[in-house]
């Protein structure tokens, strides 16, 4: 199999549905070879820019440029882009071998390639020995599997991923994760992926754009998000977040203070930008960064514990109003009294626009 | 599950064979009488003997009538399928109060009485010299068997998954091979279903068929119908027999291959 990843780019790509924005005028590059997902709650127009590049929706504005050719009008049939469905959408009247080769013999290709192409596509999701199974008598996951396969074996320039693993149990979504992550990296075949779920989107992910309301939010790799996100929205759907309301009493030079009422003290971290004193802002802090029984530190009660396996959550009252989820390993030495004292560092608070 | 208790299942059993016989009675009766040897019908005749067989298939006239119902009928179905899986299709898409107007139209054949349409067909037929010719006669018949297989095809389609075209477009097929390969082979059964309607209906078809019949052109119901005017014999019987054998043919032939397709139904 060949591995040349194409380059995507959406130059001011907008897209609107009557008099609704789905998609704001959006510029967005996938690298060659590149598995980027957009991530979202349901209605930002994720599935949009999907659909965008597959040719299944025309831009109102913009153009859509893969491997420096524009494909702006030119319909799905001749975008060689390999499309999983959320619904799989496998032909039902077909058997698992004739579904993959769909692609292969609309392209009129020789007999004993079409056969080969196909076997190797099923080897590569793990299904020998199914090639003459209906679709119907497979279970969720191979069915997920088969199309996987119908979508790789044309070759496309880009794969295009529809939430394809939302019908699927958590422990099968787990594993297929891994497996859709490993066949990326063998392979290096540029990849947009769309889903809500962020663990999919930690787990498999080159760069992850997180969208709201038709708008890319933030673009970056896991860890960039995660640790210094944009805005509260993106702090907020990519992992647990402890998120305190208040006024910029202080700003100079990257760093803020943040007045929290309820809290004693100023609280100091990393400022994002435009932000401006007196301004409402808001202090991220991650519950793995909370402190609980240091030396020094705001004195709090713990109202909640939830045991989560390696991990127990604190849920701890500072004051009127202010609250903090704090995250511990759970054979971390137990607390001896519900009443402790509680520190982070600067360095792991974000002051951020609310 | 409970149990009914036995004077309840044998009401049942005993109201639902009444109607059964009640269906089935005239039909089955007719078949006996086509095999009297007499010359008037009777039943169960006396002796039995297969000459009014034989004279059927030996009058011109008959076997005439019969080849033209066949001709009709199977120009009517093709006709019908060509009209018919296209506006089912394009129904499918349309929503709103286009479709039921649309709907309302094609459905207008079933609701509006035969002679009222026959007797249009009559008046339209004569202004454009339609009546008495083959094609005025399958016109005739497609308008009334149209609504069978939009129908059919439209209960089909239902079960039709808009993605299925979308990953067909997005794997390189155009329209007509998506159509061809994706569309057409799940709608098959409702496209045979109409087919087979489509058949029976014109086949079976008297008040159109006797307003558009010419000297040259007479269905076998029309014959029929002229015959049993002027006598009453086990020919007609004969004819009627051969109706039902190839009604009864075709939906056991629809329903086999429906049930090859889906295994489990």
């Amino acid at each position: 199999m060949t591995t040349a990843g194409k380059e995507v780019r959406l130059q001011s790509v907008s897209r609107s549905f009557g008099e609704t924005l789905a998609l704001q005028p959006t510029d967005l590059q996938i690298a060659p070879g590149e598995f980027l997902t957009l991530l979202g709650p349901s209605g930002s127009g994720k599935t949009t820019v999907l659909n965008l590049v597959a040719g299944y929706l025309a831009p109102s504005s913009g153009r859509i440029i893969v491997d420096g050719a524009d494909v702006t009008d030119r319909p799905p049939r001749l975008r060689n882009m390999g499309m999983v469905f959320q619904n799989y959408a496998l032909f039902p009247h077909l058997s698992v071998l004739e579904n993959v080769a769909f692609g292969l013999r609309v392209r009129r290709r020789p007999k004993a390639e079409v056969q080969r192409s196909v076997s190797h596509a099923l080897a590569l999701v793990q299904l020998e020995g199914m090639g003459n199974r209906m679709v119907a008598t497979l279970s969720g996951g191979q069915q997920q599997r088969v199309a996987l396969a119908r979508a790789l074996v044309i070759q496309p320039d880009v794969l295009l991923m529809d939430e394809p693993l939302g019908a699927l149990d958590r422990q099968l979504r787990k594993q297929v994760q891994l497996e859709i992550r490993r066949l990326h990296l063998a392979h290096r075949r540029s990849t947009l992926y769309v889903t809500h779920d962020q663990e999919e989107a930690l787990v498999m992910s080159d760069r992850i754009a997180i969208l709201r309301s038709g708008k890319i939010e933030q673009i970056g790799t896991a860890d960039e998000l995660y640790r210094t996100p944009a805005n509260a929205f993106v702090a907020s759907f990519l992992g647990e977040s402890n998120l305190l309301r208040g006024r910029i009493a202080s700003l100079s030079r990257g760093c803020a203070e943040l007045e929290v009422p309820g809290l004693p003290a100023r609280l100091a971290g990393t400022a994002a930008s435009d932000l401006a004193v007196g301004r409402p802002a808001v202090a991220l802090i991650r519950p793995e960064d909370v402190r609980v029984n240091a030396e020094v530190g705001l004195p709090a009660s713990i109202v909640e514990r939830v045991y989560l396996g390696e991990l127990v959550a604190l849920r701890l009252h500072l004051g009127e109003g202010v609250e903090l989820w704090c995250r511990r390993l759970s054979r971390s030495e137990p607390l001896a009294s519900e009443r402790v004292q509680v520190s982070w560092s600067p360095d792991h608070v974000r002051i951020l626009h609310p | 599950m409970t149990i009914a208790p036995l004077w309840a299942r044998i009401g049942l059993h005993t109201t639902a064979n009444a109607a059964l016989a009640f269906l089935l009675l005239p039909i089955l009766s007719i078949v006996p009488a086509s095999f009297n040897a007499a010359s008037f019908i009777e039943l169960p005749p006396r002796v039995y003997s297969l000459r009014w067989y034989e004279l059927f298939l030996q009058d011109p006239q008959w076997v005439s009538s019969l080849a033209t119902s066949l001709q009709v009928a199977t120009a009517c179905m093709l006709l019908s399928l060509a009209l018919g899986i296209p506006l089912a299709i394009a129904m499918d898409k349309l929503t709103g109060p286009g479709r039921i107007a649309v709907n309302m139209l094609i459905l207008a054949p079933l609701v509006v009485p035969v002679i009222v349409i026959a007797c249009a067909m009559y008046y339209a037929g004569l202004h454009t010299g339609l009546v008495g010719t083959f094609w005025g006669m399958v016109l005739g018949h497609t308008v009334l068997s149209l609504p069978f297989v939009v129908i059919n095809v439209g209960i089909s389609l239902r079960a039709i998954d808009p993605s299925w075209s979308r990953a067909a477009e997005g794997l390189g097929a155009g329209p007509f091979y998506s159509f061809r390969r994706v569309i057409l082979p799940n709608i098959a059964p409702g496209v045979l279903g109409g087919a087979v309607f489509a058949f029976i209906y014109s086949f079976d078809e008297v008040v159109v068929a006797l307003f558009l019949a010419g000297i040259g052109l007479k269905t076998l119901p029309v014959r029929m119908w002229e015959v049993i005017r002027l006598e009453f014999t086990p020919v007609v019987a004969v004819a009627a027999t051969f109706m039902i054998v190839l009604a009864a043919l075709l939906f056991v032939l629809a329903r086999l291959v429906e049930m090859r397709r889906n295994p489990g139904s």
